[in-house]
C-alpha cells in the first residue's frame, strides 16, 4: 500500500511550473481532512475512501459530459471488456452506477440496461483464458457477449468473397502509388482462425500487426454493440492511454482520423452507415489511479497480452510511445492531464467531414494522401520526369486482370500499411463489404487520382455483378 | 559487383537514402535534393520575382545548406530573387563567435551581403551577460525570445520582404510532438505552416520543411560544404530535448514517421470554441504580442531591474505598461526607415530606366 508521497522532483525542471504539494501542514487526507492520507495523485493526497469516492465521481462526471455533447436516448449500453484492468473497473462503476439509479427516485434510469462485450484473442495468443474474464462480468450479474478475432472471416452467403492484396506500393520505384487488389473466395478449407494467422503473419512489422489488431476489435466491439440491440459503447480507454494513443497515431500519420480515434465520442464506431456511439468515460483516470482502485474495491482483472507485451522498447510504435509518456509522466506529473486535455480541444478539420471511409480502418481517408507522398518524394531522373499524371498504372506491374486499384478507398496510414503487407494477403471480410458500400453508393469524389475514373468505375461495378462467378 | 543507382541506372550508386532506402549515387541525389526543395517552394507558391529575402544563417549545417541551395535555385530556375544574409549574435563566447567566422566565409564563397545584428547592439544585454544574472536554467527563453525579435529588425533594417530559415522536418516534427507534450493548442494550429503569415511583418517560411535532417547532413558532406557543428556552449535541459529523444528512437522503428507526424499534424484543426490568444502591439515597442508588453520587453524589464523571474515564473510582481525611457528602437520607427528605403531604391531604378538625362540633382 502507498504510504508516502512521490519522490521529490528533480533538480533541472525546465519551463514547466513544480507541483506543489497541497495539504495541511500536518498531512491529512485533502478532501475530508480527518483520515490519514494512503496515495498521492499529483500531488495532492487522499485517504483511501476519499480516492475511491472520488474516482467515482470522475467516471460519473465524465459519462454524463459525454451524454450532453452527444446524447443517446435511453441507450442499452455495452461495456467493451478486455479483462485489464482499466476495461473491469469500467464494468464495476458501470454497473454501481446502474443499480444506485434502479434504486433511486428517478422515474426512468438514463440507461436501459447493461451488458458486457469481450473479443476472444486466444487465436493469436496463448495462455488465454475467456472463460475468466466471463466470471468477471458473473461476479456482478452482468451477462457477457463474446466475439473470436476469426469471425472477421467467417463467410457467409452466396456472395462471400475476400479482398486479396495482389500489389501496395508507395514511392521508390514507381511512378505513382498503386494498390491493388483482387476477388478471391477465400480457401473455405482452411479454418477462419488459420486465415487470420496467415493475414497477421503477413503484415510488415508488429507496429502494423497492433494497428490491424486495433482495427478488428473496434469493428467486432460494434458488431456486437449492434447484435446485442445495444445503442452504446463504452471504451475502457484510460487517460494514460488516450495520451499515449494520441502521440502513436500521430506518429503512423493518422492526424486526420485522431479526434474520432481518441476522442471523447465516437459518434459512428465501426463505419459511418452503421456504427454504433462509442463513449470513453475512463479519460480522466490515469493508470495509477486505476489500479489502486482496482486494488481498495478488489476487483479482479487479468493481464491481457499483445504483440509486443515484454519486448523492448523500440519493438513497435505503440510500445515505444508508452514506454516515453508514462516515463515523461514521472518526471513532469502533468503531463497526461495535460495530453488529455489537448486531445478534448481538437476537431476533424473540414475535409474529414465530408471525406469518404477507408476500407480498412473505416475511419475518413484524406484524398490526396497519394498526392501529397508523391510530392516530397523525387523518384525519377530529370529525363524521366515530364509527364507526372497521364502515366497508366499498370504500366509497369503484370496483374491479373481481374484486379481493380483501391487507392482512393484507403487512408493515409492505411496505405502505408499495406505497402509494407505481402502481396497475397488476404484482407478481413468487413474490407469487401465497405468496398462494397462505397463502390455502389456513390462514384468516388477525388476522381483526378483516377485515370478513365469512368470506365474504371463501369468496370468495377460490372465485375461485383459477375464476381460470384470467377473461379 | 557494385550496385548500380535507382534512378538513373547508369552511375554507381554510393549513398542510401534516408528518406526512401534508395541505392543512388552523387549526383542524382544532388537532384531529387535540390528538386523536392523547389517543388516545396513553387507548391507553396513562397516567392515572387523581386522579392529581398534573408536567409537567416547562424554557420551551421541547415543554414549553409540552405544559402547554397537557395542561391543554386535562384539560378537555375530564375527565381528573380535578391538573396541575403542575416545572422544574429548572441554573444556566446566559444561559440557564436566562432560559427559568425562561418558566416563571414559564406559571404565571401557564395558572394551574397551580409548583415550581423547582436543582441548586444539591439538590446544592450549578451547571452554571456544574461546567463551570469539568470543561471543556466531559464536562459534558452531569453535567447528565443530575443532571437526572434532580432530576426525580424534585421530583416526591416535590410528592407527585406521575406526571411528563410533552415528549419528541417525533423524540427518541424518535434516541435509538434513538443507541443502535444505541453498541451500548447494555439502553437499546435500553427507550427505546421510552412509560412506565417506576416500580420504586417516580414513572411518567415521554412523550405526545407520536408527536408530530412540526415539528408541535408549527407548533402553538406557531399558538396563539401564549409560549416559549423557544436552544441551550445549553455546547452540545454530544455523540454525539446524529450521530444527530440523520442523523435530518434522513433525514426529507428519507423523511418518515415518524421513524415508521418508532419501529414498528421497539418490534418489537426483546432475546435471552434477555443479560445486562443488575439494579437495585439506591444505598447513599448510596437512588436507583435498576445499581451499589451511584449515578451523581449518583460525580460528586459526583468533584466534591468535584477528580477530574473520576471516573465519566466509566475511572480507577484507586475510589468507597468506604456513606453518607458530606455525602451527598444520602436518598431514604427523601423518601418518608416525601410519604406523610405524602398522609395529611394524604387526611384533609383525607375530613374535608370527612364534613362533620363538629369544630373545628380535627381536623389
Amino acid at each position: 500500500m502507498c504510504d508516502a508521497t512521490d519522490t521529490p522532483a528533480m533538480e533541472s525542471q525546465p519551463q514547466l511550473q513544480k507541483e506543489r504539494v497541497v495539504g495541511t501542514p500536518s498531512k491529512l487526507c485533502v478532501k475530508c481532512k480527518a483520515a490519514k492520507p494512503s496515495i498521492s495523485i499529483r500531488r495532492s493526497l487522499y485517504c483511501r475512501d476519499c480516492f475511491v469516492r472520488a474516482s467515482v465521481t470522475k467516471f460519473r462526471t465524465a459519462l454524463s459530459k459525454s451524454r450532453k455533447r452527444m446524447p443517446v436516448a435511453r441507450a442499452r449500453v455495452m461495456v467493451a471488456l478486455s479483462g485489464g484492468a482499466t476495461s473491469s473497473a469500467m464494468l464495476q462503476l458501470m454497473a454501481d452506477y446502474q443499480r444506485m439509479e434502479l434504486k433511486g427516485y428517478a422515474a426512468e434510469p438514463t440507461y436501459a440496461s447493461v451488458v458486457a462485450g469481450h473479443v476472444d484473442e486466444s487465436a493469436l495468443f496463448s495462455g488465454y483464458d475467456d472463460a475468466q474474464i466471463c466470471d468477471i462480468a458473473a461476479a456482478i450479474d452482468i451477462e457477457c457477449r463474446v466475439a473470436r478475432l476469426e469471425d472477421v472471416f467467417a463467410l457467409e452467403g452466396d456472395r462471400a468473397a475476400l479482398l486479396e492484396l495482389v500489389h501496395a506500393t508507395i514511392a521508390p520505384g514507381t511512378t505513382r502509388d498503386q494498390f491493388c487488389v483482387q476477388l478471391t473466395r477465400g480457401d473455405e478449407s482452411k479454418p477462419a482462425r488459420e486465415q487470420l494467422r496467415a493475414l497477421f503473419a503477413g503484415l510488415g512489422s508488429a507496429t502494423d500487426r497492433e494497428d490491424m489488431l486495433d482495427i478488428i476489435k473496434s469493428f467486432l466491439l460494434a458488431r456486437l454493440a449492434r447484435q446485442a440491440q445495444c445503442e452504446l459503447l463504452l471504451l475502457g480507454d484510460s487517460g494514460t492511454r488516450i495520451a499515449s494513443k494520441l502521440v502513436s497515431l500521430t506518429s503512423r500519420g493518422r492526424g486526420f482520423s485522431l479526434p474520432l480515434e481518441v476522442g471523447a465520442e465516437t459518434p459512428f464506431l465501426g463505419s459511418s452507415s452503421s456504427g454504433v456511439m462509442a463513449y470513453r468515460p475512463m479519460r480522466d483516470l490515469i493508470m495509477k489511479e486505476i489500479a489502486f482502485f482496482n486494488l481498495w474495491t478488489r476487483q479482479p482483472s487479468v493481464v491481457v497480452p499483445t504483440f509486443t507485451t515484454g519486448a523492448p522498447e523500440t519493438a513497435s510504435i505503440d510500445r515505444l510511445t508508452e514506454s516515453f509518456v508514462v516515463g515523461l509522466d514521472r518526471d513532469f506529473v502533468s503531463t497526461v492531464p495535460t495530453v488529455c486535455r489537448t486531445v478534448q480541444k481538437l476537431e476533424l478539420c473540414p475535409e474529414a467531414l465530408t471525406a469518404a471511409q477507408c476500407i480498412v480502418c473505416s475511419m475518413p481517408a484524406e484524398a490526396n494522401a497519394q498526392a501529397w507522398r508523391n510530392r516530397l518524394t523525387v523518384n525519377v531522373a530529370p529525363s524521366e520526369q515530364s509527364l507526372e499524371h497521364d502515366i497508366a498504372p499498370s504500366a509497369d506491374i503484370q496483374s491479373p486482370l481481374s484486379s481493380f486499384g483501391v487507392t482512393a478507398h484507403l487512408c493515409y496510414s492505411c496505405q502505408s500499411l499495406l505497402h509494407f503487407a505481402k502481396p497475397g494477403v488476404a484482407l478481413p471480410a468487413f474490407c469487401l463489404e465497405n468496398y462494397r458500400e462505397q463502390a455502389t453508393a456513390s462514384p468516388p469524389s477525388d476522381a483526378e487520382n483516377d485515370i478513365d475514373a469512368d470506365s474504371q468505375q463501369r468496370r468495377e461495378s460490372l465485375r461485383l455483378r459477375i464476381e460470384e462467378f470467377f473461379i | 559487383m557494385p550496385r548500380q543507382c535507382d534512378i538513373c541506372h547508369e552511375a554507381r550508386a554510393i549513398v542510401r537514402r534516408p528518406k526512401t532506402g534508395q541505392s543512388i549515387c552523387k549526383e542524382c541525389f544532388f537532384y531529387v535534393f535540390e528538386t523536392e526543395v523547389h517543388n516545396t517552394i513553387v507548391e507553396s507558391k513562397l516567392f515572387k520575382p523581386g522579392d529581398r529575402v534573408g536567409i537567416g544563417a547562424s554557420g551551421g549545417k541547415d543554414s549553409t545548406v540552405l544559402a547554397y541551395v537557395m542561391k543554386a535555385l535562384n539560378d537555375r530556375y530564375n527565381y528573380g530573387l535578391d538573396l541575403y544574409l542575416l545572422s544574429v549574435d548572441e554573444g556566446i563566447s566559444g561559440y557564436r563567435d566562432d560559427s559568425l567566422e562561418t558566416v563571414k566565409r559564406n559571404k565571401e564563397q557564395y558572394g551574397l551581403p551580409l548583415l550581423i545584428v547582436s543582441y548586444e547592439q539591439l538590446y544592450g544585454w549578451s547571452m554571456d551577460s544574461i546567463v551570469a544574472a539568470v543561471g543556466r536554467k531559464n536562459n534558452c527563453t531569453f535567447c528565443g525570445v530575443f532571437r526572434r525579435q532580432a530576426l525580424d529588425r534585421g530583416a526591416l533594417m535590410l528592407d527585406l520582404d521575406h526571411i528563410v530559415t533552415g528549419h528541417n522536418a525533423d524540427d518541424v516534427a518535434e516541435t509538434i510532438l513538443m507541443n502535444i507534450f505541453r498541451g500548447d493548442i494555439s502553437r499546435l494550429g500553427r507550427c505546421t505552416e510552412i509560412a506565417t503569415s506576416g500580420e504586417g511583418y516580414v513572411v518567415r517560411s521554412k523550405p526545407f520543411k520536408y527536408a530530412y535532417e540526415k539528408e541535408i547532413v549527407m548533402y553538406a558532406y557531399l558538396r563539401r560544404l564549409d560549416y559549423f557543428s557544436t552544441e551550445c556552449t549553455y546547452s540545454p535541459n530544455a523540454y525539446r530535448g524529450y521530444a527530440r529523444e523520442f523523435l530518434k528512437k522513433l525514426e529507428r522503428v519507423r523511418p518515415s514517421a518524421i513524415l508521418d507526424i508532419i501529414h498528421s499534424g497539418e490534418a489537426m484543426h483546432v475546435a471552434k470554441d477555443v479560445q486562443l490568444p488575439s494579437l495585439d502591439r506591444c505598447q513599448r515597442c510596437g512588436y507583435i504580442s498576445s499581451n499589451s508588453v511584449c515578451k523581449a520587453c518583460v525580460l528586459l524589464e526583468g533584466l534591468e531591474r535584477g528580477i530574473p523571474k520576471l516573465g519566466i515564473s509566475r511572480t507577484k510582481q507586475d510589468v507597468e505598461a506604456g513606453p518607458r525611457e530606455n525602451d527598444l528602437v520602436h518598431f514604427e520607427k523601423l518601418r518608416q526607415e525601410a519604406l523610405e528605403m524602398r522609395r529611394s531604391r524604387q526611384k533609383s531604378e525607375s530613374c535608370q530606366q527612364s534613362a533620363c538625362a538629369c544630373t545628380e540633382n535627381c536623389s
